[in-house]
């Protein structure tokens, strides 16, 4: 589905060289539920942010779905990028100023997609997450758990081929945690969604179908579950 | 999606209410001057547009220069030959008329029945005056109204004055308690935008002079309508050709104009025209303003948008992360911006028809909606809602979506929240602006000052001034006897004119060891022996007129007068002479021969506006126009009410009319108090709007800083010193528009100035003041929030997510 070959993004310091991901390559495949671990600064969040095109690598080749990436221009990308992937915050990022229901249906706005077949989706999502109920409701009336529901909602709602989740568990208790790697498991079996997770859990890492361990910008080790 | 974005927007106006109400009220209040300064100016411009033939009417202006004279003098009014002779001459000319103001040549006292009214707009017109300028007849017939010599067509409201319901064509109104005037035409209301305006139109044909064909004596306003196509200016020399033909001249030069109708009010020099001018330049001024305040508020609601933009960036961070597109974030602010537009507009306009009123008493001028046409003024306020909604949502809405989601999801928006640069520039040129205002607004108000306290060498205050435009001197006489009586009467004195603003030009044309083709034109005013005493008029030399003086020409047959004169230093500087050498020297002022009798101190005759120029003063007992009554100053109201009765006594069927003589020099500077009262209008609003864009940028930046403010007090500092760090970043920007402001200020000041012959200094006083006050302004605006932020406290702005 997507491959990274010999990606690095490093920032210029004084007349050296600070990588953040240094020459990474990388091939997931369709179907797969991939968990990212390693420590703080090691550039996990850098390399889904690359995956997720929301960041650009300063080397290497990135290609997704057969299309060089790294050859696309802004627009292309985010046509791409809209088509095919759904982003999941560790803080939720919900829009303050619009309801759960709003929430979830803005992705669908930015596709142009008619307002009956949104009112379909939305209300077919909102069944699916049991939160028919809270639909009225804006986001700081919601607990964390609850929040991180309509986050991934909202990430689902465009059938995305690929869910990209930055420690989505991060702000929650244990049990909300839980229920949310349930889900994507469920999604990622039932769905058959890619799902690509960066975490601090190694619990959590243990729902994926790989673990990939970075250190210092570099794979230092990936093992098959 | 656009439904969505109306949701958001209204969603988040509601969310943010003292932001939105700030920029509201910003935008509303600029909108409101912008309107109101436009509807000013419409009216400017449009004045006498109403007349059919606008574009083909002019008026004809009579300028001379006398080889004596440094510069040549532009009048308004006319001789009574001019129109009948041209129009007879030249084929370009389709027709003409000739108007008087009756009411300055005569008591103008009409009577019906019991109703007497002294009128102050009485005009008197050729008959074609109705053909060539258009009024609108309620009853009676534009072309025929004035054609018999006992005419008169009168206003609606003058109408109602005298007959009330009744029918008035053909009733008679007694004018002057001789000519019996026949009501032939009603007409609407003269528009205030017309250069020519009366209450009473009578026949020309009923003045004695409409029977004389003069070349001379001057009284006359005369307006030309040209044929379609013909060449003003070339007829205007045609006409000056006409008469300095006939009459070959020595070393003086005089020639005819023609000023198309619609310029006459705005750019006119002529002087002694029917109403005082208007001022181009002062369109102009305006015109600029109303364009600034706009900008300014249009820059307030820019810089307060922006200046939330740390709080919008995780919006814009999410909406990207979701697959919106730059350009449908972009429509999305600019609809919000749109919103609050739409919002201001409607209040700016509830404001505008409150101000209105006020606004019209202010400018003289009946303003209102109906100065605008109907479907203008909402093609205007649709124009001003893209004009505005575009000028400060643009940036705004470019600024904010250009966000990169990846670092302002992170949380630090700051980090990227660029244009600080810009949005200093935006404060910078606002208080430009204020600082601009608050020092014109000083200049202009000690200016003003200095005019109502400057010594003019006329004693008036404590004077009466009643009109007595006419009356035969015996009368004038006896009354003035009767009142000399009455306590707080300290003298009495009859003037030509009123003697703050003489009019009457003249020439000394012979002067004793002068060549033969001497000419010196001077003002000149018939006076009584009293004068100068009565007014405080300072003698240098010489002694004031006496007795002798007054038998001399009220006695004599007026071919054979000799007359005293009185001149100024300004006059006998003119001649060559010292005051001392000036008396007894023998002078012909217009044909009337005599000598000079004394030199009087130069005092002003005129406005302020200009210099102080010869002036005669004679005694000529033949026509008085004012009465002026020097009173004690003590028990005004009692002393008022005992010349009304005696006056009553004397005059029963006329009204009494009295103003006091330094009301009328304030009258004088009436365009120059309404130039302050702008002024200073709009400096409050440019003040207030400027800290609203100020105070937006505090709100800004001290979140910004508020991790540094944070760590400073972490480190020990006190709240002084960071209301102090965070106010002194904006006192410098003030300080900056100072700077740039003063020399700017001071520049258009001085012109302004120039207007002047009498004026001040500007002070450097003045730009220290100015700045404080906009500095104090600044700092107390900034204050709230950098207080706000130095008490808050350390612990919560350092915990970082």
């Amino acid at each position: 589905m997507l491959s990274l070959q010999h990606i690095s993004k490093y920032y210029q310091v004084g007349g050296n060289k600070n990588f953040v991901i240094n020459d990474i390559s990388l091939d997931i495949d369709e179907g797969e539920f991939v968990s990212i671990m390693g420590p703080s600064g090691s550039g996990k969040s850098t390399l889904l942010n690359i995956i997720g095109m929301l960041d650009e690598p300063t080397d290497g080749f990135h290609y997704f779905v057969d299309q060089a990436v790294h050859q696309l221009k802004e627009k292309q990308r985010s046509a791409l990028y809209k088509q095919y992937i759904g982003f999941v915050f560790q803080a939720y990022h919900l829009i303050d100023e619009l309801t759960v229901y709003e929430n979830i249906e803005t992705p669908l706005i930015y596709q142009d997609v008619k307002g009956s077949e949104r009112k379909a989706m939305v209300a077919d999502m909102l069944d699916r997450f049991q939160i028919v109920g809270k639909k009225d409701l804006f986001p700081a009336q919601l607990s964390g758990g609850q929040q991180q529901l309509v986050g991934i909602a909202r990430a689902l709602i465009a059938k995305p081929k690929l869910l990209l989740a930055d420690e989505p568990t991060g702000n929650l208790n244990s049990k909300q945690g839980e229920e949310i790697m349930e889900l994507f498991r469920k999604l990622n079996k039932e769905d058959g969604v890619t799902i690509i997770q960066v975490t601090h859990s190694e619990k959590n890492a243990e729902y994926g179908t790989r673990i990939i361990n970075l250190l210092d910008g570099r794979v230092e080790s990936s093992r098959t579950l | 999606m656009i439904r969505n974005y109306l949701k958001t927007a209204w969603r988040n106006l509601l969310q943010n209410k003292t932001t939105s109400l700030i920029s509201m009220v910003g935008l509303a209040v600029g909108i409101c001057c912008f309107l109101l300064l436009t509807t000013y100016l419409i009216n400017e411009l449009r004045y006498d547009r109403f007349n059919v033939n606008a574009d083909r009417i002019s008026r004809l202006t009579f300028s001379y220069k006398s080889a004596d004279d440094n510069e040549a003098k532009t009048a308004a009014i006319t001789p009574t030959a001019p129109v009948p002779v041209f129009k007879k001459v030249f084929s370009d000319i389709e027709d003409g008329v000739r108007i008087v103001n009756y009411s300055n040549m005569r008591a103008a006292v009409v009577q019906f029945g019991d109703k007497v009214f002294k009128e102050k707009k009485m005009l008197a017109a050729d008959e074609s005056f109705f053909k060539i300028f258009t009024f609108k007849f309620i009853q009676g017939n534009a072309a025929s109204s004035l054609s018999n010599s006992s005419s008169i067509v009168i206003t609606a409201s003058t109408a109602k004055k005298y007959f009330g319901d009744d029918n008035p064509m053909g009733k008679i109104l007694k004018v002057d308690q001789k000519n019996n005037m026949m009501v032939t035409g009603v007409i609407e209301d003269v528009p205030e935008y017309s250069q020519i305006k009366f209450d009473l139109m009578a026949s020309y044909a009923m003045m004695p002079r409409s029977l004389t064909r003069a070349w001379d004596s001057s009284n006359d306003y005369s307006y030309i309508l040209l044929k379609p196509g013909a060449d003003r200016v070339a007829v205007a020399k045609q006409m000056t050709n006409y008469i300095t033909k006939d009459r070959p001249q020595s070393g003086n030069k005089m020639w005819f104009s023609l000023e198309p109708l619609t310029k006459v009010h705005l750019y006119t020099t002529a002087t002694y025209g029917l109403e005082p001018s208007g001022n181009i330049k002062y369109v102009y001024i305006l015109g600029f303003v109303a364009v600034i305040l706009l900008i300014l508020a249009c820059v307030n609601f820019l810089n307060l948008v922006t200046a939330r933009s740390a709080e919008r960036a995780k919006e814009i961070g999410v909406r990207k992360v979701m697959g919106a597109m730059r350009g449908q974030l972009f429509s999305q602010f600019i609809i919000e911006a749109g919103i609050i537009t739409l919002f201001s507009i409607a209040i700016g306009v509830a404001l505008l028809a409150g101000l209105f009123p006020s606004f019209s008493t202010f400018t003289g001028q009946a303003l209102g909606f109906q100065t605008w046409n109907l479907s203008w003024l909402l093609m205007a306020l649709v124009a001003l809602f893209m004009l505005v909604t575009l000028l400060a949502g643009t940036y705004p809405s470019l600024y904010l979506s250009a966000f990169k989601p990846i670092v302002t999801l992170k949380g630090s928006a700051s980090s990227q929240a660029g244009g600080v640069m810009l949005r200093k520039s935006l404060v910078v040129f606002q208080f430009v602006v204020s600082v601009f205002f608050i020092i014109s607004t000083i200049i202009a108000g000690n200016q003003l000052h200095y005019i109502q306290s400057l010594n003019t060498g006329i004693n008036r205050e404590q004077v009466l001034v009643l009109d007595i435009g006419g009356m035969p001197y015996t009368k004038i006489e006896s009354f003035k006897t009767e009142i000399s009586q009455q306590t707080g009467v300290l003298g009495s004195t009859a003037s030509y004119d009123s003697p703050v603003n003489v009019g009457g030009g003249y020439s000394i044309n012979t002067a004793e060891g002068k060549n033969s083709d001497y000419n010196l034109f001077v003002t000149a005013i018939p006076v009584e022996k009293s004068f100068t005493k009565t007014l405080g008029i300072k003698l240098v030399a010489g002694s004031d007129l006496d007795i002798g003086d007054e038998q001399q020409v009220q006695d004599t047959a007026s071919a054979k007068r000799r007359y005293s004169f009185i001149l100024n230093e300004t006059a006998v500087a003119a001649m060559g002479w010292k005051p001392e050498q000036a008396i007894g020297k023998k002078i012909g002022l217009n044909g009337r021969m005599g000598t000079i009798k004394a030199v009087a101190k130069d005092f002003n005759f005129a406005s302020l506006h200009e210099k102080i120029t010869p002036i005669v003063m004679f005694p000529e007992y033949d026509w008085f126009g004012k009465l002026l009554i020097k009173t004690s100053g003590k028990n005004t109201a009692n002393t008022v009410a005992a010349i009304q009765a005696k006056w009553h006594k004397f005059y029963p069927n006329a009204p009494f009319e009295y103003h006091f003589l330094d009301q009328e020099f304030d009258a004088m500077y009436k365009t120059d108090q309404r130039t302050g009262g702008i002024l200073t209008a709009f400096t409050v609003v440019t003040i207030f709007i400027s800290c609203l864009g100020l105070f937006g940028l505090a709100v800004f930046s001290t979140r910004q800083r508020i991790k540094e403010i944070g760590i400073r007090k972490v480190l020990g500092a006190g709240v002084v010193s960071i209301v102090g760090l965070i106010s002194f970043d904006f006192i410098k920007l003030v300080l900056i528009a100072i700077l740039i402001s003063s020399p700017i200020a001071w520049y258009a000041m001085n012109s302004w100035l120039q207007d002047f012959a009498f004026r001040i200094d500007i002070q450097w006083w003045v730009f220290v003041i100015a700045g404080g006050t906009a500095a104090l302004i600044a700092f107390l605006t900034v204050s709230y929030q950098s207080i706000k932020a130095a008490l808050s406290n350390p612990v919560k702005s350092l915990r970082s997510e």
